[in-house]
């Protein structure tokens, strides 16, 4: 990757980190979003044991939502705020996207540990396998990052915006929580090592293949 | 009119062949086959065609292919619609349920779901240039999640045995006689059927797109283009005004 390209992804994730910091409206919305999800998926299993399955099921549940919430809005910002433009002058959209997507991917993995810490503090669920735990973590978060980067883009100039990126990112995001479900719940202790590390690969290059068809896809919508 | 006969007489043929006695709660029951699976077929195609459409809608950039991709998307849930119905019909006769969380029918319903995120994607747009850019590209992520749906998840061993739906049937021979003949006459009907449906749905999107570009170079009276979509300000006489003012 040449300088310059680094130069202007370097420079969107900048922007990005120093918006939120100025407003933490981002933080504070995934924050507070996380916390009620986790207390009332707990809440909801108060008294009963989780099994792995069911404690991975929940879990991904909450993280989908957050992210549904979440992410769509590095996009959608730039269309209120009207600084969609200026950044259509001054970047190449593929760097654009890289931006968002990178700085998304920093967003769902700090999302990700502390709703995991939360998660298993509340339910008093422990991890068994703790380093395919991570690598479900990261690719989950890769793939999440990517796709609901990419739907919040697609979103950003139509009407109904806010609720319709969590509507048309949902249903891509599906498939993932099959493969995240089945390797999560082995690393929480239920099925096969061989069988949650295939679903660990599954979702590592979901969330590479999505990283990798976003700036495309982007480049022919960002312009138009 | 000699296809409408061919689907006539196949139906018929259909009702003809002796019932299914193995294995089936109602054997008469068994005939759904020859119009499940040719739809589940056409949906799997229509999974190919969809995307492929999209692509070129997106290099191309015109009304046309943004007509097929979306013609092709149409036809493939309602396909799709027709899969998951007669499916759901034979589950509640076979094994007791409408729905039972089965691997293929959870799989063709996270299909539909995609599908109907395409179209609201569509919906949303007034654009007709943003539409069709942002759909196709919405056409072309769904690919991925939607041939993983349809050809990975439900071969996956942590599922797969957990399924009634049967999968080899064909790959092992176990449909003989008439049942394959007249699957595979059902087939070939439905494909044409299908590839009829998106020929005239693609004729009917660009005589929509025709009509609306004739309306907007439409003149009015006073010269000027047709207001199309936009409130003109009215002009008011003198007359008019002082009418006005007394009401």
């Amino acid at each position: 990757m040449s300088n310059s390209w680094q130069r202007e992804i370097k420079a969107i994730v900048r922007k990005e980190i120093a918006s939120e910091i100025r407003t933490k409206s981002g933080l504070a919305t995934v924050g507070l979003f996380s916390l009620a999800s986790v207390v009332a998926v707990a809440f909801s299993a108060f008294n009963i044991t989780l099994g792995g399955s069911l404690a991975s099921g929940l879990l991904w549940v909450t993280l989908l939502f957050s992210a549904a919430v979440a992410l769509p809005r590095a996009f959608v910002t730039e269309e209120e705020q009207g600084t969609g433009d200026l950044l259509r002058l001054i970047a190449r959209p593929e760097a654009v996207f890289w931006g968002k997507a990178l700085y998304n991917l920093l967003l769902m993995l700090a999302t990700a540990v502390v709703l995991s810490v939360l998660f298993f503090t509340l339910v008093g669920k422990g991890i068994d396998i703790p380093w395919l735990y991570a690598v479900c973590l990261i690719g989950s978060c890769a793939s999440l990052a990517g796709t609901v980067t990419l739907c919040g883009a697609l979103v950003a100039q139509a009407s109904g915006r806010g609720a319709l990126a969590g509507a048309i990112a949902i249903p891509l995001l599906l498939p993932l929580v099959a493969l995240g479900v089945a390797g999560m719940r082995v690393a929480l202790g239920e099925g096969v090592l061989k069988g949650g590390e295939e679903a660990a690969v599954g979702l590592v290059c979901y969330g590479v293949a999505t990283l990798a068809i976003g700036p495309a896809l982007f480049a022919a919508v960002w312009k138009s | 009119m000699l296809f409408a006969l061919v689907v006539g007489a196949t139906t018929v043929w259909s009702l003809l062949v002796p019932d299914a006695l193995d294995k089936f709660q109602v054997p008469q029951l068994a005939r759904i086959f020859f119009y499940h699976f040719p739809c589940a077929i056409i949906t799997s195609i229509f999974l190919f065609i969809g995307p492929y459409m999209a692509i070129r809608s997106l290099i191309a950039k015109t009304p046309e292919w943004d007509v097929r991709s979306a013609a092709s998307n149409e036809i493939g849930f309602v396909f799709g619609l027709l899969t998951m119905s007669t499916g759901m019909l034979f589950s509640k006769v076979q094994w007791g349920a409408w729905w039972q969380w089965d691997p293929r029918q959870t799989s063709f319903l996270l299909v539909l779901l995609l599908y109907s995120g395409y179209f609201v994607l569509r919906a949303a747009f007034s654009d007709e240039t943003k539409r069709a850019a942002n759909s196709a590209a919405y056409g072309v992520v769904m690919a991925l999640p939607s041939l993983f749906l349809i050809f990975v998840f439900p071969r996956l061993p942590q599922v797969a045995n957990d399924s009634f739906h049967p999968t080899t049937t064909i790959q092992k021979g176990l449909l003989v006689g008439d049942y394959l003949h007249v699957t595979l006459t059902m087939l070939v009907l439905f494909t044409v059927l299908s590839a009829w449906l998106y020929k005239l749905r693609v004729q009917a999107g660009m005589a929509e797109i025709a009509l609306e570009n004739l309306n907007g170079n439409l003149e009015t009276r006073g010269g000027h283009p047709a207001p199309t979509g936009v409130v003109r300000p009215v002009h008011l006489s003198e007359q008019d005004r002082e009418e006005a003012k007394e009401r």
